[in-house]
């Protein structure tokens, strides 16, 4: 039976499968067979990794923002300080061997520097604490341009930074991660940690954005500027 | 709004990304996500390191498998990182993959 | 002990090498800012080839302005790029001249 036999068998919907989908699979299950680990041992990395959003980044900005003694610690050792909102770099590190990757700074904004951060190598990404790295995150198109056009880039994403501001670009090209510390914007006065947590998104911690009390990615926007 | 057009600067920009199914065809695969998957399995093992093997996906990527889509990078790369180690051979593969082929598209 | 201390000015060496690395083609050659010591990790020379006796290394990491970077930049005089070298790479600044 050819392939384009069963290309055309009335099965619903005329989903393929496509031959990445089979190599996918194949390599997979050779593994597998091999005993170099186990399905369930894929599924449970795959649960895991996505299930990890950008939160647990949200909460170390948000409890930051109302502690200046967490802050301080952060900044200080950002490895350790996670383990306070209960995120273990070393386990899982979900991001490499237990020796690997397992330092992460907090790069923090203020009103004289903007941190953006980048992997130009590869696309290393603090998933532990901000979960998958966007799409556009891993291309070279932004791998590229941002630690060489980092002002137009920014602007691209509709971030325009006045001149009194140093644009900083950390390229996480050794054992570290990265992680930026956005500036509490203002209209969160007396503003609870869950609060404060829910505006800091995905983008900020990238630098991509910056945080706004009227904004959060947990509903679409409801209007738009002209 | 009417249906209108064609519009030749959309045509033009539509046909150089060529036909469905390519890159521009943009659903995020479940082979993608799989793929990652299969590399924390693997580096977890201690078969393949993940650093080595994000370099030899830019390397790859640029020279040998520069006509797949970027996105397929990762898993090319894993498979042939799995054959250069020794891990699986090319015929498995093969048998592997036709196996597969034969399960998933049966009717 | 640590060649280099926060302050210093230093050089990116210009190498080529066969071996695994990860010190990117943009900063070689070009002169920064040691900013912070990083721990001493196994260097990717040696990680690559998942040797147990790899050698270990002081990193530093390195601000570099961007004009010192690229021709004809486009931002501010005041942008910068941080990232992080392994003290082999490095030398005194005043030993390598940036182009």
């Amino acid at each position: 039976m050819s392939d384009d036999h069963d290309h055309h068998a009335p099965i619903e919907g005329g989903d393929e499968i496509s031959e990445f989908d089979v190599l996918e699979t194949a390599i997979r299950e050779l593994a597998i067979e091999k005993g170099l680990f186990s399905a369930e041992d894929h599924r449970r990395f795959m649960e895991w990794a996505e299930g990890i959003g950008p939160h647990g980044g949200s909460r170390l900005v948000a409890r930051a923002w109302l502690d200046p003694h967490f802050k301080q610690r952060l900044l200080a050792d950002g490895t350790e300080t996670s383990k306070e909102i209960g995120i273990d770099w070393l386990d899982p590190t979900g991001t490499g061997t237990p020796s690997d990757f397992t330092y992460f700074y907090v790069l923090e904004n203020t009103p004289a520097v903007h941190n953006v951060i980048v992997c130009t190598l590869c696309s290393c990404y603090p998933r532990p604490v901000l979960g998958q790295a966007p799409e556009w995150y891993k291309t070279p198109h932004y791998r590229r341009r941002v630690v060489r056009w980092p002002r137009e880039v920014l602007a691209e994403f509709g971030l325009h930074l006045p001149p009194g501001v140093e644009v900083r670009v950390h390229d996480s090209n050794q054992k570290s991660r990265f992680m930026v510390l956005p500036m509490r914007p203002a209209g969160t006065e007396g503003w609870s940690e869950d609060q404060l947590a829910a505006i800091v998104t995905r983008d900020t911690m990238i630098g991509v954005a910056v945080p706004r009390a009227d904004w959060n990615a947990d509903r679409a926007p409801t209007e738009v500027r002209s | 709004m009417t249906v209108g057009g064609p519009y030749p600067v959309l045509m033009a920009s539509v046909r150089s990304v060529g036909p469905p199914g390519g890159e521009s065809a943009r659903a995020p695969a479940p082979w993608e996500a799989n793929t990652q998957a299969t590399c924390d399995c693997l580096s977890r093992h201690g078969t393949l390191d993940p650093v080595e093997r994000r370099r030899a996906e830019d390397e790859l990527g640029a020279t040998v498998y520069a006509d797949f889509p970027v996105r397929a990078r990762p898993l090319v790369v894993t498979a042939h990182a799995l054959l250069e180690l020794g891990a699986i051979s090319e015929p498995e593969l093969e048998a592997k993959m036709n196996a597969v082929r034969a399960r998933f598209r049966k009717a | 002990m640590r060649r280099f201390q926060i302050g210093d000015r230093v050089s990116v060496r210009d190498a080529t090498t066969l071996f695994h690395h990860r010190t990117q083609s943009y900063v070689r050659g070009r002169t920064g800012l040691v900013v912070e010591h990083r721990p001493e990790w196994l260097i990717p020379e040696d990680e690559a080839w998942q040797r147990d006796d790899g050698r270990v290394e002081p990193f530093y990491v390195v601000r570099f302005r961007q004009v010192d970077l690229w021709p004809n930049y486009t931002g501010l005089e005041s942008d910068t790029v941080e990232t992080e070298v392994a003290e082999g790479w490095l030398v005194p600044a005043a030993e390598e001249t940036t182009s």
